[in-house]
């Protein structure tokens, strides 16, 4: 049987497909907030691998050029019919409806690399768009990114039924084709082996295991706390803020209340949660300018955009933690860990968010396991 | 020279007992000073650590349904140690001055904090007589 296979799919074809695979899985296993950047690392990687293959479309060997496998789609249906009657006629390289399929992944694969990145830049405030589309632009694209997400996922079902069906008809393993490159020459003779390409898949393989190195540059490095590569602007701070506010408590940012909840606070000031806070007009007047003026309307992180958009119009409530969207962030997090000494109650975000004091909430400054009885793994919930 | 120059002036001799005076009334307008001249000019009794640390440690229950409460409650008996807020936890450096210099410089601070606290504590404003004798006794720790 040796003697009759010939190579089809050079190596950087075959190191593509199966890199793209891992990455497509690794974005998808590391959704939600607490795995962001290893998501955005899978991302970036899916990405680079698509321009690549484009690259390599006309680049390539014989069987990976686009002139080797475009077609119309009426050869495709014609091919599909044949295929639902008993089998088409054998093919060495991409078959019509292998082709379309790879044309339709390759379009929902840009599409989602580009609304991930538009996601990044409007809920995150960092990437390469970063601060180029507000909060409703970003949440859109959220949608469209998940729903993209699935689309891509049950083509890609279609495309392992369609490999395990051609499989099948033709006697012949083409997963392992593309693993091993090489399918039967039949008759023998006529195909000749591609040529191996092995330095541009070392090129490939390379770049690829420098850019993860890179991107957990800091991971690596160790430190107790988490590593982040990338974060949003900083925000604006007050001292006399940082002085009064943070003379009890976590001076909290005040882009995480709407202005009327911030009013309302020091209108009230003599009945602060139990304690009459004794500030003289001055100090009033100047945290009430400080607090309005960045307050959850000015919207400069994602925390303060869904905090903001969760409250029913016309409320404003004076706590944090009584906000909708606070509540359904923390809804996983047992009374007890809140009561734990660690934690010693809701309002204190420093317990688990390492940047509570700059307000910027970040998805990956976090530190979960400060908190007593609660691992990492709780945080996995989805922004 | 200056000794018999000294004698030479009655001027300047006269002069002395002023410039003594002077240099005391500067040394003295360090804020905790300001403040407590300012308590005692609105009348009250020379003041006593010993009745500070009293009014330091006195447990008073401001509303019937509240837990008796004392300056210690948030800053611990000790005041040269470190305190914790009674409700949110949060660190509260000493009190005394001996282990926190910062403290009882800003007298807008220290009147700001008294109005906050005793109100809290005990459920009525502190009277200068008090405030005196706690800061009195503080800042002798």
């Amino acid at each position: 049987m040796q003697d009759h296979t010939v190579r089809v799919w050079d190596e950087p074809l075959r190191l593509f497909h199966w890199t793209l695979v891992a990455s497509f899985t690794a974005a998808w296993l590391w959704q939600g907030d607490r795995w962001l950047h290893l998501h955005l690392l899978a991302g970036w990687i899916f990405l680079a691998l698509l321009l690549f293959r484009m690259v390599w479309g006309f680049t390539g060997t014989r069987y990976a050029r686009f002139s080797a496998f475009t077609c119309g789609w009426r050869e495709a249906w014609l091919w599909l019919r044949e295929v639902t009657q008993g089998g088409g006629p054998r093919r060495l390289g991409h078959n019509p409806a292998g082709a379309w399929a790879i044309f339709a992944i390759f379009f929902l694969g840009l599409l989602l690399a580009v609304t991930g990145i538009v996601t990044q830049g409007g809920e995150e405030r960092h990437g390469p768009l970063a601060g180029l589309f507000g909060f409703a632009t970003g949440a859109g694209s959220h949608l469209l990114h998940e729903a993209l997400a699935w689309g891509l996922l049950a083509l890609l079902l279609l495309h392992v039924a369609g490999v395990v069906v051609e499989s099948l008809q033709h006697r012949e393993n083409l997963a392992l084709a593309m693993i091993t490159g090489r399918k039967r020459a039949v008759p023998a003779g006529l195909a000749l082996d591609v040529p191996r390409r092995r330095g541009v898949a070392m090129l490939l393989a390379v770049a690829l295991l420098l850019f993860i190195l890179f991107w957990l540059r800091g991971s690596l490095a160790g430190g107790d706390d988490p590593f982040l590569p990338f974060v949003g602007p900083e925000l604006p701070h007050d001292a006399a803020w940082q002085e009064e506010c943070g003379g009890c408590h976590l001076a909290y940012h005040p882009s995480l209340l709407p202005a009327a909840s911030w009013q309302r606070l020091l209108r009230e000031q003599e009945h602060h949660f139990g304690e009459d806070l004794a500030l003289d007009p001055d100090t009033v007047r100047r945290l009430q300018r400080y607090a309005v003026g960045h307050a959850a309307e000015t919207t400069p992180t994602e925390a303060s955009w869904k905090i903001l958009h969760s409250i029913p119009a016309g409320t404003s409530p004076l706590r944090i933690t009584e906000t909708p969207y606070w509540r359904r962030k923390h809804r996983e997090i047992e009374e007890a860990v809140f009561r734990s000494r660690q934690v010693n109650g809701r309002f204190n975000c420093d317990a688990c968010h390492l940047d509570a004091d700059a307000g910027s909430f970040e998805d990956g400054a976090m530190r979960l396991s400060r908190a007593a009885g609660l691992d990492d793994e709780r945080s996995g919930e989805r922004a | 020279m200056k000794r018999r120059a000294f004698h030479r002036s009655p001027l300047l001799a006269g002069m002395a007992p002023l410039i003594l005076a002077l240099g005391t009334a500067v040394a003295s307008a360090e804020p905790l000073d300001r403040l407590l001249e300012g308590y005692r000019s609105e009348g009250a009794d020379p003041f006593s650590a010993e009745r500070g640390r009293a009014l330091w440690t006195r447990q008073v229950r401001p509303d019937a349904g509240t837990r008796p409460r004392s300056c210690t409650t948030c800053h611990g008996e000790d005041p040269r140690g470190v305190g914790r807020h009674a409700r949110t936890g949060k660190r509260i450096e000493p009190m005394a001055h001996s282990a926190n210099p910062e403290r009882f410089t800003n007298p807008r601070k220290v009147e700001k904090w008294f109005r906050r606290n005793c109100k809290w504590t005990f459920g009525r404003p502190c009277t200068t007589q008090e405030k005196g004798d706690i800061l009195t006794y503080l800042s002798s720790q």
